[in-house]
Order: C-alpha cells, then sequence, then structure tokens
C-alpha cells in the first residue's frame, strides 16, 4: 500500500510482465525462453512540474515516491489544478484474457506453431530463414492519490518471420508477421504465411525497376493504415498543439481536410496490438473520430493535453513500457471502409501502382512509405511487381487526393515493430482500413 | 558446467522540455542480469531485470538447458580488462541548471522558435565474468541533448532538430553552435543549381542501415547480400574504410561484444582502400560458414548471443571540406527521415530539412526536396569524402559524410 504524500498529486504504475520468445535461424532452434519481469513507473505533479521515477525494486517503491516528492513542491488545493481534474480515478478490476492466456500454453505448442509456419518456406529461392514466436502477458495495476485504483491485463502472440531470398541477380530480404490477442487466433493464421511466402519469393524473383515520377497510388489495408498513421495520425496527437496557436488554428475543429468519403478513427478498445483497456494515467479507452466525413472531429489526448485544449480526454496515454512516462501516441488506428469493390477501383486505373506491403514508414512535414512490395497497374490491371524505394507526398495535401475506398476492409497487428515517437520505440499499435487510392503521390 | 554471468545497471536523469520550458524531471535506475550456463554443447540462460538473486537466475539458467539450444562453441576466458570512460558528469540540480541555462539563452534570441524534449545525463555499467577466467567491465557515462525545433508560425510538428551525444558537453559552446545553427535556419536560401550536387551528411543511418545487412557475414554466405561473392575484390571508392568498431571512445558501447569477445584496438577492418576486407560475424557464423571471427555478436542481456548488426564507422579519409567543392555550393542535410535503398543498392530519400553549405559556414536554409542515387555511386564515383569536422559538434568527433547526389526539386 502506497501512502501517497500530501498537497502533490501522485499515480504508480506497476507492471508485471511473462513473455516468450522462441527463435529458430536457418530453420535450427536458437532460443527458447520464458521471462517474468516487474517494474514501476512513478509520476509525482505539484502543478508546475511533474517528476518521474522507473523502478525495477519494487520492495523500494514508497522511499522512491518520497524521494520524487522531496524534489517536488506541495501546493494546497493541486486537485483542483486543471490537469488533475482532467485525470479519471476509475476503480475496476478487468481480467480479460487469464481464461485462455498465453501463459497456459506449453511451449512445446507454440514451439510447434512457428515449425509449422517455417515449413512453408521451402522455396530454393529462400536461402536463410529468421523466425521468432513472442507472447507477452502484461498485468497492471494503477493507483493515485485522486483515487484510482486498477488493474488490468493484456496479451499479444504473434509470429514473426525473416526470408533472404536469391534467384540469379535478384536478392532481398523479406518480412511478415501477424499478430493477434489469442493464441488460438493466431493458429487460424497460418494460411496467411503460406500466402505471403508465395508472394514474397515471386516479387523478388520477378521484380523490375520502377519509373519514378508523379503516379496514383493504390494502398493494401496494412499500406493504408501506414499512411494513416504517418501522413494524418501523428498530427492528431495533441502534444504538440500545447501552447501552440498556429497549430490550433491550422488544426482547427470543423476544418475540412479529405474528401467526404473519408473518415479516420482511433479506438484503443479494439483487440489486437494497439488494446489500451485504460491509458498509463488510468483513463478509459475511447473511440474517437479524429476525421469524419472529409472534416477533422477530434484529437488524441493526454490529461495535460486535454486540460491545455479543453477538450475531452481519449485514453491515448501511452508510453512503451514501465520505465518511460505517458505521452500522447495512437492505439488501434484506421481509416473506415468505402463502399468502391476492389476489382472496380482497379479497372479504374489507367496507371499507376499497388503498394502491397511495406518495409517501414515514417510522417513529418513529407511523409514516406517505404514498400517491400509493389505492383506495377496499368490498363486497369496489377502487372509486374516493382522496386520501389520510397512513396511520398505531403502531410498537408494528400488526405485532399484520396479519390477512392474500397468496400473490403481489414485491421491488423503486428510483432517484431511498432510506433516510434522521440526516445520511445517500439510501441505496439494496431492499424488498418480498406484499399485506398490515392491520385497522385511522389515514386522513387 | 560453465557460468557466466551478465549485468547492466543504467542510471538516468533526464530534464524534458515541452513548449520551451521545463515540464519534467525523470530519473531511472534500471539493473538487468542474466546467468548463462554451458553444458554439453548446450546453453542455458536465466534473466530479469531487478533485484533478483544470482542463485535464482542460476536455477533458471539450468532448468533452461532442458530447451536443447545449442552452443557448441567454447566461451572467453582468461581475460580482465576493466575500463571506465566516464569524464564529466552533471549532477542533478546542475542538469537542470544547464537546460535552464539553453532554453533561456535560445528563447532570447530566437523568439520565433520553440523547443521541446530534452536533456539526460546517462551511465551505464556493463560487467560479464565466467569461470574460465573472463572478468570484463565498461563503464562509461555520457550526456544528450536533443531538441525538437518548430516554428511558432509554421504548421509542422516539428521544422529541426539539434543534438548532441557525448562526454564532453559544454553548456556555452553548444549555445555558440546552437547559435550559428539557427540563425542559418531563419535564413531562407534556394538549392544550388544543377542535378547532381555536393550532399552531406552526419553520417547516413539509411546508408549505415544498408551497408550493415550488405556486410552481415550471414547474408553474405548464404549469398542473399548485395555484396556475396565479392571478398578480396574492389567494391568501393579506394579512400574509403569502413571498420567494425567497438571503441568506447567513439562507439559508445560496450569493447566487447555479446560472447565476452575483446578484438585488438576493438575494432576490424571489414573495407580497405575500397577493398573488402572480412564481412563481421559472431561464433556461430564464423565457424559454420568458415569465416574470420569479428566479434560482432548482439543480442539483449538475456539473449543466446546472435548475429545482427554491428557498430560500423567509416574511417575519416579528408580534411578540408571547402578544398573539397573548391567554390562549388554544397547541400547540408540537417533532416532526412524515411530513406530508403531498394535491395539492388538504390536510393531515395526524401530531405525535410537541409542548409546551403560552402564548406564551412551554414548560408540557410533550402526549401524540401529529395534525393536519389545508389549504393555503388555513392560509395564510388560521387564519393565525396569522410571528413572530422567541428562545423557541427553533435559529438565529441563528429564526422561528416559528402557525396554527389541527384536531386529532385
Amino acid at each position: 500500500m502506497i501512502s501517497f504524500p500530501k498537497h502533490l498529486y501522485t499515480d504508480v504504475r506497476i507492471e508485471e510482465i511473462v513473455d516468450t520468445r522462441i527463435r529458430f535461424k536457418r530453420k535450427k532452434l536458437r532460443e527458447q525462453k520464458t521471462r517474468r519481469n516487474k517494474g514501476a513507473f512513478i509520476r509525482v505533479f505539484d502543478g508546475e512540474r511533474w517528476y518521474y521515477g522507473a523502478v525495477t525494486d519494487l520492495g523500494k517503491l514508497q522511499s522512491h515516491v518520497d524521494e520524487l516528492a522531496a524534489m517536488a513542491t506541495p501546493v494546497e488545493g493541486i486537485e483542483e489544478h486543471p490537469v488533475v481534474k482532467a485525470l479519471e480515478a476509475n476503480e475496476r478490476k478487468e481480467i480479460r484474457f487469464e481464461k485462455d492466456s498465453v501463459t497456459k500454453i506449453p511451449l512445446e505448442k507454440k514451439r510447434g506453431l512457428l515449425e509449422e509456419v517455417l515449413a512453408f518456406a521451402d522455396d530454393e529461392a529462400i536461402v536463410n530463414t529468421d523466425a521468432f514466436y513472442v507472447d507477452n502477458r502484461t498485468m497492471k495495476k494503477f493507483f493515485s492519490s485522486k483515487g484510482a485504483d486498477l488493474t488490468f491485463d493484456k496479451e499479444t502472440t504473434g509470429i514473426g518471420i525473416t526470408l533472404d531470398i536469391a534467384h540469379g541477380e535478384n536478392k532481398d530480404r523479406m518480412s511478415t508477421s501477424k499478430a493477434k490477442s489469442r493464441f488460438k487466433d493466431l493458429k487460424d493464421a497460418k494460411g496467411y504465411f503460406a500466402e505471403e511466402i508465395e508472394k514474397d519469393v515471386d516479387f523478388v524473383k520477378r521484380a523490375m525497376p520502377v519509373e519514378g515520377g508523379e503516379h496514383p497510388v493504390l494502398f493494401s489495408p496494412l499500406a493504408t493504415g501506414v499512411f494513416t498513421h504517418e501522413s494524418f495520425g501523428h498530427k492528431s496527437e495533441a502534444d504538440f498543439m500545447i501552447g501552440d496557436e498556429t497549430m490550433k488554428r491550422e488544426w482547427s475543429i470543423g476544418k475540412e481536410i479529405g474528401p467526404e468519403i473519408l473518415s479516420i478513427v482511433d479506438d484503443g478498445g479494439v483487440e489486437g496490438s494497439g488494446l489500451t483497456p485504460f491509458d498509463e494515467e488510468g483513463t478509459a479507452a475511447k473511440k474517437t473520430h479524429l476525421i469524419k466525413e472529409g472534416r477533422l472531429a477530434g484529437r488524441l489526448h493526454s490529461a495535460l493535453t486535454s486540460a491545455s485544449l479543453q477538450e475531452e480526454p481519449t485514453g491515448n496515454a501511452r508510453a512503451v513500457d514501465f520505465t518511460f512516462e505517458p505521452i500522447v501516441r495512437m492505439t488501434t488506428t484506421y481509416i473506415e471502409k468505402g463502399e468502391t469493390p476492389l476489382q472496380e477501383i482497379i479497372q479504374s486505373m489507367d496507371k499507376g501502382y499497388l503498394v502491397d506491403t511495406i518495409k517501414h514508414g515514417s510522417g513529418m512535414s513529407t511523409f514516406t512509405i517505404a514498400p517491400a512490395r509493389a505492383y506495377r497497374i496499368e490498363n486497369g490491371e496489377i502487372k509486374e511487381p516493382v522496386k520501389i524505394s520510397v512513396v511520398t507526398g505531403s502531410v498537408f495535401e494528400t488526405l485532399a487526393h484520396v479519390e477512392k475506398l474500397s468496400s473490403e476492409f481489414e485491421l491488423l497487428s503486428f510483432v517484431g515493430g511498432g510506433c516510434g515517437k522521440m526516445e520511445q520505440f517500439p510501441l505496439p499499435v494496431g492499424f488498418g482500413g480498406p484499399y485506398t487510392l490515392v491520385s497522385k503521390l511522389k515514386v522513387q | 558446467m560453465k557460468k557466466e554471468t551478465v549485468l547492466i545497471q543504467d542510471t538516468e536523469t533526464a530534464v524534458k522540455v515541452q513548449n520551451s520550458r521545463i515540464a519534467a524531471v525523470r530519473k531511472k535506475d534500471i539493473a538487468k542480469k542474466a546467468v548463462r550456463v554451458y553444458d554439453k554443447d548446450l546453453i542455458g540462460i536465466g534473466g530479469a531485470m531487478g533485484d533478483i538473486g544470482w542463485n535464482t537466475l542460476e536455477k533458471s539458467a539450468v532448468e533452461d538447458l532442458e530447451s536443447g539450444i545449442p552452443y557448441p562453441h567454447g566461451i572467453e576466458g582468461g581475460l580482465r580488462d576493466h575500463r571506465d570512460y566516464r569524464r564529466k558528469s552533471f549532477t542533478d540540480e546542475g542538469l537542470q541548471m544547464a537546460m535552464e541555462k539553453i532554453l533561456g539563452t535560445l528563447n532570447e534570441k530566437f523568439p520565433a522558435l520553440r523547443f521541446s524534449e530534452g536533456l539526460k545525463q546517462k551511465e551505464t555499467l556493463h560487467r560479464m565474468e565466467n569461470t574460465d577466467g573472463l572478468d570484463l567491465e565498461y563503464r562509461d557515462a555520457h550526456t544528450e541533448l536533443f531538441l525538437l525545433v518548430k516554428e511558432k508560425e509554421g504548421a509542422n510538428l516539428f521544422d529541426n532538430m539539434i543534438v548532441y551525444y557525448g562526454r564532453d558537453f559544454d553548456v556555452d559552446g553548444f549555445l555558440d553552435h546552437a547559435d550559428r545553427f539557427l540563425t542559418a535556419h531563419l535564413e531562407k536560401a534556394s538549392l544550388p543549381e544543377g542535378e547532381k550536387v555536393p550532399v552531406f551528411f552526419l553520417m547516413n543511418d539509411s546508408l549505415l542501415g544498408f551497408l550493415n545487412r550488405a556486410l552481415n557475414g550471414e547474408a553474405y554466405a548464404t549469398g542473399s547480400s548485395l555484396l556475396s561473392g565479392k571478398l578480396d575484390a574492389k567494391i568501393f571508392n579506394e579512400r574509403i574504410t569502413i571498420e567494425q568498431n567497438r571503441d568506447p571512445e567513439i562507439a559508445f558501447t560496450p569493447f566487447f561484444d555479446t560472447e565476452g569477445v575483446v578484438k585488438p584496438c576493438d575494432k576490424v577492418e571489414l573495407v580497405k582502400d575500397g577493398k573488402l576486407m572480412n564481412v563481421f560475424t559472431d561464433k556461430q557464423t564464423a565457424s559454420e560458414y568458415d569465416l574470420a571471427h569479428t566479434g560482432a555478436a548482439s543480442g539483449g542481456h538475456d539473449d543466446v548471443p546472435s548475429l545482427s548488426g554491428a557498430p560500423l564507422r567509416f574511417v575519416p579519409d579528408a580534411k578540408n571540406i571547402a578544398n573539397s567543392l573548391n567554390g562549388e555550393p554544397a547541400i547540408l542535410v540537417s533532416v532526412t527521415s524515411g530513406g530508403e535503398f531498394t535491395a539492388d543498392g538504390n536510393y531515395g530519400a526524401p530531405v525535410q530539412c537541409a542548409y546551403l553549405f560552402d564548406g564551412k559556414r551554414l548560408l540557410g536554409r533550402l526549401p524540401e526536396f529529395s534525393i536519389k542515387s545508389s549504393l555503388f555511386d555513392m560509395l564510388g564515383k560521387d564519393y565525396i569524402g569522410t571528413f572530422e569536422t567541428d562545423i557541427l559538434p553533435y559529438t565529441d568527433k563528429p564526422l561528416l559524410q559528402g557525396f554527389r547526389m541527384e536531386i529532385i526539386r
């Protein structure tokens, strides 16, 4: 039991993590382990500054709290501070994964699943494989001087596989991964890996150099997810707007920034990599429309940013782990599905490119997507695979060029990577959407 | 049964800045421990974060042997090497005062700009010991400044960044540098004429990343590296020498790899005078493919050591940037985010922030543009050089690297 210092706001987040990692290199077992770690992050607020502590010796939590409190200046009435008022004080125990927890699945079953997936990598052009199975169960406890008392859990299980493919002079490294919240769902996704491996091998064998320039680009649900995340998602994180009148003007609610077919959502309640039942400040998950029918409809908040911008908290204060403070981050972010069948969209394209999978993306004034698999489209048909280094566009203009959204829709989760913001990487996020046609982007 | 212990202890104080003022102070004290046991060509590992007893970890490691993870290599031994690279270190109060002074000066001199992120003082201890007499210890401390710069009237999330990472952080020296850097940032300049112009980088992350893949021993041996089959062949410009460099003075990493291997002078030449001499390897890769062992094992404190990347460094080959330009205007890239190489070595990247540059001074900020080249052009006919420089003191021994590149306006 923590004794909270007087006239200061204090919260404590304790994380107990059990994770498994199994790794095969060149189809030989190289690692198989289950780890248990514990740690805590403490925050003390005096109305002027925050004082943070990340510790692993939980037996001394009280002394760490006291040490941070000694750095702060107690203020009577701290509970009336707008930031403290914006913090939710939920009291709940919400355990959703215990019944079929990954911790109850024997290691042999996890290893067996990975071996089954690896068996799909049997093409002679695959010269090296690096495959891993990971799962993670995190129990979080959150207490605050405002009365919050939360216990909840989160689980992820996933497989990632990297293939070195060499076919004559054509060589490339291709990676694919998939994550689920439950082991049985991951087992059901075996076929996904078979298809991806086959497509990767075909891509490397046949890919041609690309004809650069400005072209229409059709994004798959995966690429749509990264495009959404990088081209707009980071702009919706309200910590960039604190005290910034220009940003507030530029991103005022109601402003038209895309076509009417475009709606973008962030939802911490979606199961998968981005699941955040309560954020790291104890705020419950919310579904937030960032863009609704082409107009700016909301943004992502922590308590600090919601108080500063006088908007409701959204449950987006997240940290990569117990060694970091929460900052405003996305959870599961996606474009809502459209009404045009994919086939119809492809048939409507005279020339352009399909970006099917990606290596990475980033978003500043210019966002970039580095495609892994991409294909040329001509006269309404998907043609040969092409090697594209990057697809780029302006974050200020590109959403206005969204032309068509498919009725096909998919949300995706991954392992082995995540979102990076300043020093905090990788944060698991979910993303996806429909197939998205953007009328012009720079292709290199 | 042989036994090895790994201890990593990281402490940190960070002063966090938001909206040009100090918003938070963060302290970290994180311990990571692992015990490895070796028996009958197998390895077992028990690891944890926090203050877990060595006996508990040893018990986990012995149990882990049942997983059957092969490790048919001998362990290092018979070497005691303790090194302490700590020099200047800020106290918690000193760090806050330094940040206050930096923000006070920058806010006064550059009222049109807004600053965020902050200043850190980190201290680290890495220790590896085993029953064969290996006793390695690396202690270090460094200061890390990372300030995002945003124009108050602009709609970008941020427009530029100023960084420092090293052991000799001097507040006044940094402020002089920031003054030059930010004055030039507020000055508009035009892109130099011509399709191909000299472009300088503070070491290009995409290039080092791509080389890390191409020089990886496993990728080389399996035929999937762009350089496969080219050992002993000339692959790059003859002025280029690339090392696997673990010298903590430069690399800010332990001088030993995760298998406890220490190389003479902490480095191995991979490319010498443009010729491919070695690819980097751990024990497994070296033995499996009959390659020279370079001591490049990596991984977390409780991972089985394996080969992923290595700390690569270009050896400086030139001193005077202005002489190499001979009056030709150049570009110095400050921020390029999202660039990538295709598998066959073609490179494309957007440049979000760059300066017009005469080899000595930053002459003004350029509009956004994209760059295009290929690995073999950049490190071949279009290579200008790798320079030691004090133009941008982002670390204690900074390097700038120049290539002629195609500009897409």
